[in-house]
């Protein structure tokens, strides 16, 4: 009995001693990369992207961990101590983590900022410094039901379309379909960053350049809320639920919308969920006035503050964004648009050049990004937001109500 | 008597040599336990009073220097205070003052509604399962306690599907109440509106008629606002709730009342009493500890009150079915201040702590009498 425990013990020693010289011989950094899961097929192409890296770089080895419930999940590895080396970072969580410390700072370290949208740049630029590497982006436009337009005898939306030419036409499309079911001319999910647009359009702000002040007290937002509210009330739009849908997309997939405002993402769920439906994309209409503006949603490569292997991490997040690496993921097209201006036309060729007005619409793009502890005051906006969609507030209460809790939060 | 009583000595002595053998051997065995529980129950609640009195933002690595500063009393003061004074100047509450009381209204319009329901639907299927005449027993008590042994997020998800608008829930309606159509389908899932005002509004009582009581502010909300109700939406969460959590407690009536022995019921059948009166005389007094044990559970599990609304609603439409726990959560991890957090997990704490010891004394006073 005692000779075979001591075998397996020297054959156990023997193992680790041998495993320890082999790592010791290759000299190999390992680093964890934490991120979120959008589908498969992302998931296939990070991994490429990875094993790319890997075979460049072979001293670097990468760990991909994919998790649900991202954002719980990283704020407890923050907290612990030992965070991820490199992870996702979202647009609308920059300040919160850029405040606490976690993130590294990028300003020195990233390779060929200037290749980057400059307005994805200053997404990810905060306090005069500039963190991480934008990963991809999304842009809101207009979506709109080829079909409902033919049948109505109206013509295609076009970029020159104001907000009384969508008045119009969600009017004219508003009805009932075969099944006896109400269709709406357009979805209008009761959340601050649909209306946004509008504001921005009108020529409003919610806060000034440097967030010191409240702007969103203004005749300009009065008028883009009782706009989108009035849309409501009068009956041609609603939010997702009034027609039976979880969120926007799915409205207008189900054919119970003719036009909706979705972002990219909306295009690989309409392409696979419904490749029956016949529709288009174009820009979302201008103020009467001429003004055009639009949403960006983005998401960056962070490097931790924590990190144990600061140098290896930052060569892996340059990797993923260069053009190089990145044009692994543009060539695939999937619905998120590559960082780079130069990999613009590698998406449009694999994703189709019907979707350029996702591209287009960049220059007009607004972040979306607010201080820390913003959230309290979406909050208040969509609260608002839904009374107002039910009759139950007036659009100019809901705008003083935001301003406030707007006030509040920057006085924190 | 002289001659025995050595003897019993000796064997008090044997005695407690082995019971403090008994005991050392009993404290090992609990060991395990107890680090456990030490680590996953003390210590964090310990933490979470002391990050309660700091502004720790749930990120910054807790054990690093500056991570966060003691503040004091602060998050209790921004979460209670029903209005500040600026000065001479009476301020209205804050936003998370506000929302605390409306996740507090919403927390208790949710445990009025789901507490009492569940436990006499509980009891009363308790009762039923347990007849001698049922057939199929088995198949009834298995399907009946179904419910709470499935995952909560899933039964969620399968109520998302079956109340949306146009889903299951309005249709079979629509079929049987007359009148009820798509074009006016109740909006279950995202519906703002107080289940109260909308009784009220057929009483032809409405804010603009209720008079200047409706508009005064009491602890941050309205008069009218605190009379609402649960909205539709938080209705439809609460019959999720109790539909998943009688099966359970069915199960608990039911050990009970098996204990009850079966001569009471003849003695009380030989007197002629009948089958109410046996319930109502019998059955409910001696199940007295039962239903105390119930009720409590409910109580905090009620209050406690979150996945739900995490996978349903997000504390949405208009923060209707935020509920005290849900705040929890979204301070700590949506608005980065776990110390808010903390403190407002403290103060539920203490609500129903102080909900559980005034339940004991109104069951045993009742037993009393």
């Amino acid at each position: 009995m005692r000779k075979v425990h001591f075998l397996t013990l020297a054959a156990l020693l023997a193992l680790v001693v041998s495993g320890a010289g082999a790592a010791f011989a290759r000299q190999t950094t390992s680093l964890v990369l934490m991120g979120w899961s959008s589908s498969p097929e992302e998931n296939n192409a990070l991994n490429r992207q990875v094993e790319a890296f890997m075979e460049a770089y072979p001293d670097i080895e990468v760990e991909v961990n994919l998790v649900p419930d991202y954002d719980t999940t990283i704020q407890a590895a923050f907290a612990s101590g030992d965070p991820p080396d490199v992870f996702y970072v979202d647009s609308s969580k920059l300040p919160d983590w850029a405040e606490a410390g976690v993130l590294d700072v990028g300003t020195e370290k990233i390779e060929d900022p200037d290749g980057f949208y400059q307005s994805l740049v200053e997404v990810f630029t905060y306090n005069g410094e500039f963190y991480c590497p934008p990963k991809d982006f999304s842009t809101m436009t207009l979506q709109y039901n080829k079909d409902m337009f033919d049948a109505a005898g109206l013509d295609y939306p076009t970029a020159d379309w104001t907000w009384d030419d969508l008045r119009a036409a969600a009017e004219a499309l508003t009805g009932t379909n075969d099944q006896g079911q109400t269709v709406l001319g357009l979805v209008t999910p009761p959340n601050f960053e649909r209306w946004l647009p509008f504001l921005y359009q009108a020529g409003g702000s919610v806060l000034n350049e440097d967030w010191t002040e409240v702007t969103l007290d203004s005749d300009e937002a009065r008028e883009a809320l009782e706009f989108y509210v009035g849309l409501v009330r009068d009956g041609f739009a609603g939010p997702p639920s009034a027609v039976d849908a979880g969120w926007g997309g799915e409205a207008f997939g189900e054919g119970r919308v003719a036009m909706a405002m979705e972002g990219n993402w909306v295009i690989t769920f309409l392409l696979n969920g419904y490749p029956d439906l016949n529709w288009g994309v174009t820009e979302l209409p201008a103020h009467p006035s001429g003004g055009e503006a639009t949403m960006a949603f983005t998401v960056c490569y962070g490097v931790a503050a924590d990190s144990d292997n600061q140098d290896a991490a930052w060569t892996l997040a340059n990797y993923l964004t260069s053009e190089e690496g990145a044009r692994m993921v543009a060539e695939e097209g999937f619905g998120v648009m590559p960082p780079r201006v130069a990999l613009a036309d590698a998406w449009l060729a694999a994703r189709g050049e019907e979707f350029k007005p996702f591209i287009d619409v960049a220059e007009v793009a607004h972040k979306w990004q607010f201080p820390v502890g913003f959230g309290d005051v979406i909050d208040t906006f969509n609260a608002g937001l839904q009374l107002a969609f039910e009759g139950q507030a007036l659009p100019e209460d809901v705008i003083f109500e935001t301003a406030a809790a707007a006030e509040e939060v920057l006085s924190r | 008597m002289a001659t025995a009583a050595p003897a019993v000595r000796r064997q008090v002595t044997t005695m407690s040599a082995k019971r403090r053998q008994e005991a050392l051997a009993g404290l090992s065995f609990m060991v395990p336990a107890l680090i456990i529980f030490l680590i996953f129950l003390i210590i964090p609640i310990g933490a979470a009073v002391y990050i309660s009195f700091t502004d720790w933002n749930g990120i910054s690595p807790v054990f690093e220097e500056g991570a966060y500063n003691y503040i004091g009393t602060a998050n209790y003061s921004d979460l209670l205070r029903g209005y500040h004074v600026d000065g001479d100047r009476v301020v209205a509450a804050s936003i998370r003052q506000r929302d605390f009381f409306i996740a507090l209204k919403n927390t208790f319009y949710y445990v009025i509604g789901v507490v009492p329901v569940q436990t006499t639907l509980a009891l009363l299927l308790a009762v039923i399962v347990n007849q001698r005449w049922l057939k199929a027993k088995g198949f009834f008590r298995t399907a009946f306690y179904f419910p709470s042994i499935t995952s909560s997020v899933v039964i969620s998800l399968i109520f998302m599907f079956m109340f949306t608008r146009g889903g299951l829930v309005n249709q079979a309606l629509a079929s049987v109440v007359p009148g009820y159509g798509s074009g006016n389908y109740v909006n279950w899932l995202d519906d703002p509106r107080g289940v109260l005002h909308l009784i009220f509004g057929q009483f032809g009582l409405t804010r603009e008629s209720a008079g200047a009581w409706a508009g005064q502010r009491v602890l941050g909300l309205t008069g009218w606002e605190w009379i609402s109700g649960p909205s539709v939406t938080l209705l439809t969460i609460m019959m999720l709730n109790i539909w998943t959590t009688i099966g359970t407690m069915m199960v608990i009536f039911l050990a009970a009342l098996q204990d009850i022995p079966g001569h009471v019921y003849e003695a009380a059948e030989i007197d002629g009493a009948n089958a109410f009166q046996i319930f109502r005389r019998i059955t409910v007094p001696l199940l007295r500890p039962t239903i105390f044990f119930v009720v409590t559970l409910g109580l905090i599990g009620t209050f406690q009150v979150f996945d739900q609304v995490y996978v349903i609603s997000s504390g949405g439409p208009a923060k209707t079915t935020l509920t005290v726990a849900y705040m929890v959560y979204q301070n700590g991890f949506d608005r980065s201040a776990m110390g808010l957090a903390s403190a407002t997990a403290i103060v539920l704490f203490v609500i129903i702590f102080v909900f559980t010891i005034l339940q004991r004394v109104v069951v045993r006073e009742r037993a009393a009498v």
